[in-house]
């Protein structure tokens, strides 16, 4: 078992966030859903696993390399 | 009176240089996880190819009486070699003696290996594990010191390589200093993941200038080298990096006085994929995976990426098409919308370069909303490396199509043609001088302004231009020389690929802008 961060590869803000905290998910499954440059960017889950920690909400600002989310692999 | 005795000495002193640091040494380099240069060279090559220059360089000890007392074999091991059956010049470091570090006929040996590779016209493999210089040289007193005035600058031969032979660098162990130079000045650039760092100097003396304790991992381990663009690829381990080498070298011409090797292709040319059809999303702002494209239109499994971390909104890599090696480049629209950052801008001038160097035919795919804006942006000083890769572009003397697949604004978009481009477009492609959202907000400011309900103006005339956009005029006006069927792509590059084929027996030799690191 293993915590995996999650980060941001651009900055933007956070659009939609598409699972809570506990959810089992499979690697590559949307987490959630950045907006930059008027573009919906999805950020997929790099393990499978469940979501231990979700780090933003919609309407953040993010930064690259900014951790938005934890799963536990 | 025979020679008999020489011969002995001679045989007896090549078994000793290729005993390299001793069975000491050597079982040190495998505990690290790592092969020795002699083990890393006969995997790379085809078996038993290997035909060493220098097979007994050495600096001997001698005692009072003359008689030698040891034998430190140098340390670059350095000859020719076959990839695939076709010849390379091979040359590396032996970390099992002195930790790689240069020792006299070692030192001469490395400098030898450019000059071995662009006098006999074959891409070079260098394999680097070492540290470079060392004070150590440094402390002899008295004599004459440094080189003499009128001395070739040591590192012409470094430069003028890149624009005569493929150069692909390996980094399977530490590499800082002067190794660190040459790994850049490459084509194509590996470390291994777990077992490299690149490093311009090391912890000691990081710590001793700045006061930061850091390990080497820490300051030049992979994870950090895959985004710098230092190095273009990671490879899991030494046989994937050799792997990955001999694959480069599969693309491209053995110098620049000749063609890149065109194979025999049995993926269908006429192939028509029907995903292409609905690749690109009606909605403006779903983003689409663009190298689902790219392997779609070109020769099945042929499309080698490089440099996939570093300026990620730029995709560049190469591929074949009808068996026709190609570079290969593409906006990445999940990645700020695929747009020109900094980073990008560099990865796209240097692979251009690369293209043009070795006459290979580039394929863009277009999906350009302009040069990266925003706060970072500005200080990462954008506009300059944009600006090379738009020059790179406009001077570029290689055979070159462009696939408008979806976006096309601002200067950035010019980057994407090069004189003489053949022209194509996609049902899904959009162009202008800013993208409609931003632009019409600029353009429209009193309009907007003046209205009861401003957003909801701003929103009508978004929606009123974004109604009358059309492919069709482009095509009627001749902007593009066709406005095709996605699914087609590849039938119509197929066919462009024959068109050139007397424009590439015309372009070998030397470009008068070659690549630089």
């Amino acid at each position: 078992m293993a915590l995996v961060e999650v980060e941001s590869e651009v900055t933007g803000t956070v659009w939609k966030v598409e699972t809570a905290v506990g959810d089992v998910v499979e690697e590559g499954d949307v987490l959630l859903i950045l907006e930059s440059m008027k573009m919906e960017i999805p950020v997929e889950s790099p393990v499978s696993g469940t979501v231990a920690d979700l780090l933003v909400q919609p309407e953040d600002p993010v930064r690259e390399d900014q951790v938005l989310a934890l799963v536990e692999a | 009176m025979s020679w008999e005795p020489e011969v002995q000495e001679l045989n007896r002193r090549r078994h000793l240089a290729k005993q390299q640091g001793g069975p000491t040494g050597i079982a040190k380099q495998h505990a690290r996880g790592r092969l020795t240069i002699r083990e890393r060279i006969a995997t790379l090559l085809d078996p038993g190819t290997f035909q060493e220059h220098g097979k007994a360089t050495a600096t001997p000890d001698y005692d009072a009486n003359d008689q030698p007392t040891g034998f430190v074999p140098a340390n670059y091991v350095v000859g020719f070699g076959a990839i695939d059956g076709r010849r390379v010049v091979v040359g590396g470091e032996d970390f099992t003696l002195k930790g790689g570090s240069p020792n006299a006929a070692g030192l001469r040996k490395s400098v030898y290996a450019e000059h071995l590779a662009v006098q006999y016209k074959a891409p070079l493999v260098r394999m680097l594990e070492g540290g470079g210089g060392s004070v150590k040289g440094g402390a002899r007193r008295g004599g004459t010191v440094g080189e003499p005035v009128f001395s070739a600058p040591r590192f012409r031969i470094i430069a003028d390589a890149m624009g005569q032979v493929p150069i692909a660098s390996i980094a399977a162990g530490a590499v800082a200093g002067f190794p660190a130079g040459r790994l850049v000045a490459s084509h194509f650039s590996v470390m291994t993941r777990h077992t490299a760092q690149i490093l311009i100097g090391g912890p000691a003396l990081v710590e001793r200038a700045l006061g930061v304790k850091l390990t080497k991992d820490e300051l030049g381990g992979a994870h950090i080298h895959a985004k710098s663009g230092i190095v273009d690829n990671v490879a899991e381990d030494e046989a994937d990096a050799f792997a990955q080498t001999r694959r480069f070298l599969s693309y491209l011409p053995s110098h620049i006085g000749e063609r890149a090797p065109r194979r025999p292709c049995d993926d269908n040319p006429n192939r028509m994929e029907p995903e292409l059809l609905t690749a690109v999303p009606r909605e403006d702002n779903a983003g689409f995976d663009m190298r689902a494209i790219v392997r779609c239109v070109m020769d099945v499994d042929s499309f080698f990426e490089l440099g996939a971390e570093f300026g990620p909104s730029q995709i560049a890599g190469l591929a074949r098409l009808a068996g026709q090696p190609v570079g290969v480049l593409a906006n990445d629209c999940r990645v700020y919308a695929g747009a020109m950052t900094a980073q990008a801008a560099q990865k796209y001038r240097r692979f251009v370069e690369m293209c043009d160097t070795f006459h290979l035919p580039i394929v863009n795919f277009v999906d350009q909303p302009g040069f990266m804006i925003g706060p970072e942006a500005e200080r990462a000083g954008t506009i300059r490396y944009g600006m090379a890769a738009v020059c790179a572009a406009a001077q570029a003397s290689v055979p070159w199509a462009s696939i408008q697949v979806h976006k096309g604004f601002g200067v950035a978009t010019a980057a994407h043609y090069a004189p003489g481009a053949y022209v194509l477009a996609w049902p899904s492609v959009q162009s202008g001088a800013l993208p409609l959202e931003g632009g019409v907000a600029v353009a429209f400011h009193r309009e907007i302004e003046g209205a009861a309900d401003p957003a909801a103006k701003r929103l009508e005339l978004e929606e009123r231009l974004r109604a009358a956009r059309s492919p069709f005029p482009r095509a009627e006006s001749f902007a593009v020389h066709e406005l095709i069927d996605p699914r087609e792509t590849r039938p119509v590059l197929c066919e462009w690929i024959e068109w050139i084929q007397p424009l590439l027996e015309d372009l070998t030799g030397a470009t008068t802008f070659p690549m630089r690191p």
